[in-house]
């Protein structure tokens, strides 16, 4: 069986062509050319250090449990000037929900983590930053103040919460389009 | 006791969070990397390869002005210098197929989604430091091979001839 290759899409035109020159360079491996002798292929996960790495997380937990409450405590105050178009605050307000989108997951906190990763989805998919009544924005912050209050909620009611708000998003989009 | 490769490398984390950038500096540190270098947008990690060449690069895709991808394309086009093949390992929030697709066309060596887990941070470095994919220059593209299974396919086979440095 062969398989047919489409040509990588920023490639454009010329990939669909042969290419003239084409080189393929072997680089040797980090591992081999670090230890030399010592190399021992191949290179294995060891628990140990994994442990170690886990260990690294649950010690910087407390930490940023402190600095996630200060962070969700300035998203409820930048809410309202962001909604109303202030643009410092809407850039602040991104930056602090682009933060948790990609932190707060991995410090044991996933909810706030899925709550802020919608909120980021909706504001970058936004067109010409139009944020509407604000309502959209309003909702996610007060379900990731809700999750952190919260921290213990059937999943059940978290799944439901982002289902509502990727609906909300959906009739929020469908208004702005329809004029 | 065996020497571990992590403590004769040298990274380069890239992200514009400081939280990250902590993150990350602490995950290596525990994997025995003593050199970790700190940038906060791909402009300064440009600015910072003047300096020093790391073995690898883990940097985020969406920072301000330069992002993840804007900066693997610049140090991918970097002709004449072993610097363009450095790994590059980029952690996203991003991970629908889209910004994967464009991640690996632009010469990702590895994507690591956010939240960031140990294992997988993990994972991949051992991908990148033990399993090398050979390295491509075509006119349109330089980067790791993207083809990462053996499977017969119609045309050429140009993978026949490499160079070795």
């Amino acid at each position: 069986m062969h398989e047919r290759r489409s040509p990588s899409r920023l490639a454009g035109k010329e990939a669909a062509e042969t290419p003239a020159e084409v080189r393929f360079v072997r680089v040797p491996s980090i591992a081999e050319r670090k230890l030399g002798s010592d190399y021992v292929a191949p290179m294995r996960l060891d628990p140990r250090i994994l442990e170690q790495m886990q260990t690294t997380i649950r010690d910087l937990e407390t930490q940023y449990a402190d600095a996630l409450k200060s962070q969700v405590a300035m998203l409820q105050v930048l809410v309202e000037p962001a909604c109303k178009g202030d643009a410092d605050a809407r850039r602040r307000l991104y930056a602090l929900a682009h933060d948790m989108r990609g932190l707060a997951g991995t410090f044991g906190h996933p909810v706030i983590g899925q709550f802020a990763d919608s909120l980021c989805r909706y504001i970058e998919q936004s067109q010409s930053e139009d944020w509407g009544d604000g309502t959209v924005v309003t909702f996610h912050v007060d379900a990731i103040r809700d999750a952190l209050e919260n921290p213990r909620t059937d999943p059940t009611v978290t799944m439901e919460t982002l289902n509502a708000l990727e609906r909300l998003i959906g009739a929020t989009r469908r208004q702005r389009s329809a004029g | 006791m065996s020497r571990s490769v992590f403590e004769a490398m040298s990274i380069l984390v890239v992200d514009d969070s400081a939280y990250m950038r902590h993150l990350l500096m602490t995950l290596l540190q525990a994997l025995g990397v003593k050199e970790v270098h700190l940038a906060i947008d791909g402009d300064e990690a440009l600015a910072l390869l003047h300096t020093s060449e790391p073995d690898l690069i883990i940097t985020d895709a969406a920072m301000m002005p330069m992002d993840g991808f804007s900066f693997a394309h610049r140090l991918r086009s970097i002709r004449g210098r072993a610097l363009s093949m450095i790994p590059i390992i980029m952690v996203s929030g991003h991970t629908d197929i889209s910004s994967v697709e464009r991640a690996r066309d632009i010469g990702i060596t590895e994507f690591l989604s956010k939240p960031i887990c140990a294992r997988s941070l993990y994972e991949r470095l051992i991908q990148v430091i033990d399993r090398p994919r050979q390295f491509v220059e075509a006119p349109t593209y330089r980067g790791p091979d993207r083809r990462r299974r053996d499977r017969p396919f119609e045309g050429q086979d140009r993978r026949n001839t490499v160079a070795l440095i």
